[in-house]
């Protein structure tokens, strides 16, 4: 489904964001992406959804190599995947509906197909008799559940979560989550962003560990094996150069 | 396209969210049309009255001061006997003066009575071919008395200096307010996009084409350049109906001027396809940038 072959990424001001990063995630799987902040979290995300390119290595999502993309196909690429933002991205001049339903009308679906659809996926995530209501009222978790009834209103087969607890509280944020592992036991890839670590040990999903650019760990993948991940969360500073874990 | 119908009226609505930059962008698009239609309406009439002015077959030949009526009379005489001349009518100071009177009142002309009078005698000569107009003036010119000719080439040549001098002043101004107007109208639709760019990073993350993503806009910029040439058209009639009608008192003018109903429907179709043109251009110029931009990019972030 998705593959990282020996990918890397330095911006052009020189920040190097990804060193050698190989992997792949399989159709179906849901995984923790987890690491301190700017340990290149949020370029793996940016380089999978083509908001960024790679400065080298190749990215492979449904047999298709990344880098032979034409510009015009680049949405139709985005089309397989749905995007939750931990700021959650509402209009606030929309009602909850009509938020869900731009998703729709952005990709050109017909009126009649948005009227079935999206009161089908606001039910899905529990907000069926909210979807007159504004944005500004409803609680962050609320939400953040209208964001996840957007990226799915379309489908797709993959969910980006990027953050998705961030601005919810404790109560909500087990909510959005055990959500996701619904839409993730219906065939849904579902990759979680998260500084929570006490959500991943919870959930026991496959986990990644981004720090200093590097995977140090991978629970889904023996020859890196797991780490005491929870060093890597929140507000800790960058993982010590001397302490990188990644065996030979 | 898909949803053409939803995208078209986003279009329409970003024109009314917008509004006050909306109305300014209508405002000087406004002006440059209304000038550019101001001086092609202009260039058209000077064209006209230098043909009618062309195609006039009257020349008037005035007499030398202190040759009295009858010394005139046979100055006419001698004018009629060259072959091309057709009749010459003789045409007195008396006559001149009381016109004059007539068009523009008698207070000004009070003092200017029998010996006062400046004016010349004169006759009206009409000829027989207008392509033998100059040899046919050297030979009046020759005629004792005769002093000179009133020469309609030459009023036709002004005319048509003057002419070309506004259209290349106009043609100057209007480049410079085509640009205005653009530069205004990419700026509107600039701060469409950005009181926007939440929505346009959303198309764009849940993959919306870019032709998607622009047309909202484009519909916005041709909704400004179409009402702005709609005004435009109404503004140019009542101004060159004002203007004719404020000129009645000078009766050459409704001589030369042409009837802006022969003229309004090319003038509002150029109005329109400029207006359209201006407003598609500069909402291209706008949209470029944003959708060159990814993800937090579009938010400034």
């Amino acid at each position: 489904m998705i593959d990282f072959v020996n990918v890397s990424k330095t911006y052009p001001n020189g920040t190097h964001a990804l060193y050698d990063v190989s992997l792949h995630i399989d159709r179906g799987e849901f995984v923790f992406i987890v690491g301190a902040s700017g340990a290149g979290k949020s370029t793996f995300l940016k380089l999978i959804m083509h908001e960024e390119t790679p400065t080298s290595g190749e990215i492979v999502i449904n047999d298709n190599k990344i880098s032979t993309l034409k510009r015009r196909q680049i949405p139709y690429l985005r089309r397989h995947m749905g995007i939750v933002f931990q700021d959650f991205r509402l209009i606030e001049k929309m009602n909850v509906f009509d938020n869900v339903a731009f998703a729709m009308r952005a990709v050109g679906e017909s009126t009649s197909v948005i009227k079935k659809r999206v009161p089908y996926v606001l039910d899905l995530v529990g907000l069926k008799n909210k979807m007159k209501n504004k944005p500004s009222e409803l609680s962050g978790g609320e939400q953040q559940r209208v964001s996840l009834a957007r990226a799915l209103v379309n489908n797709p087969e993959i969910i980006i979560a990027d953050e998705p607890t961030g601005n919810v509280d404790p109560e909500m944020s087990h909510e959005i989550i055990e959500l996701l592992n619904e839409i993730n036991a219906k065939g849904t890839t579902v990759l979680v962003v998260t500084h929570e670590h006490e959500l991943v040990r919870e959930f026991n999903q496959r986990v990644i560990t981004i720090n200093r650019g590097r995977i140090i760990g991978d629970t889904g993948n023996s020859e890196i094996g797991d780490i005491d991940v929870s060093e890597y969360y929140d507000d800790i500073p960058q993982y010590p150069e001397n302490a990188v874990v990644i065996p030979d | 396209m898909k949803g053409f119908g939803y995208l078209v009226k986003e279009g329409f609505k970003n024109v009314w969210s917008n509004r006050i930059m909306s109305i300014a962008s209508v405002c000087v698009l406004i002006s440059c049309l209304v000038l550019t239609g101001a001086a092609s309406l202009f260039s058209i009439n000077v064209r006209a009255a230098v043909e009618t002015v062309g195609q006039s077959n009257e020349t008037t030949v005035y007499i030398k001061d202190g040759y009295s009526q009858l010394e005139a009379v046979y100055i006419g005489k001698d004018i009629e006997k060259i072959s091309n001349v057709t009749s010459a009518e003789f045409y007195s100071k008396d006559e001149a003066i009381k016109q004059y009177k007539e068009e523009l009142g008698d207070d000004v002309f009070a003092q200017m009575q029998n010996d006062d009078n400046p004016l010349p005698d004169a006759f009206i000569v009409v000829m027989d071919d207008l392509s033998l107009y100059d040899e046919t003036v050297a030979q009046i010119q020759k005629i004792d008395g005769v002093d000179k000719i009133s020469n309609r080439s030459e009023i036709a040549k002004k005319l048509t200096d003057i002419s070309n001098l506004v259209n290349l002043i106009s043609f100057w101004v209007i480049i410079a307010l085509m640009i205005i107007s653009l530069f205004i109208i990419a700026n509107t639709i600039r701060a469409t996009m950005y009181s926007r760019r939440f929505e346009i990073s959303i198309m764009k993350s849940v993959g919306a084409t870019n032709s998607f993503v622009r047309m909202p806009f484009l519909v916005e910029g041709v909704v400004i350049g179409f009402i702005a040439a709609i005004i435009s058209t109404g503004g140019i009639v009542l101004l060159y109906e004002g203007l004719m009608a404020a000129m009645q008192q000078f009766q050459f003018m409704e001589y030369f001027a042409i009837p802006i109903q022969s003229v309004i429907l090319y003038i509002a179709g150029a109005f329109v396809v400029a207006g359209v043109l201006i407003g598609f251009f500069g909402s291209m110029i706008s949209i470029r940038k944003y959708l060159k931009m990814e993800g937090n990019e579009i938010l400034g972030w």
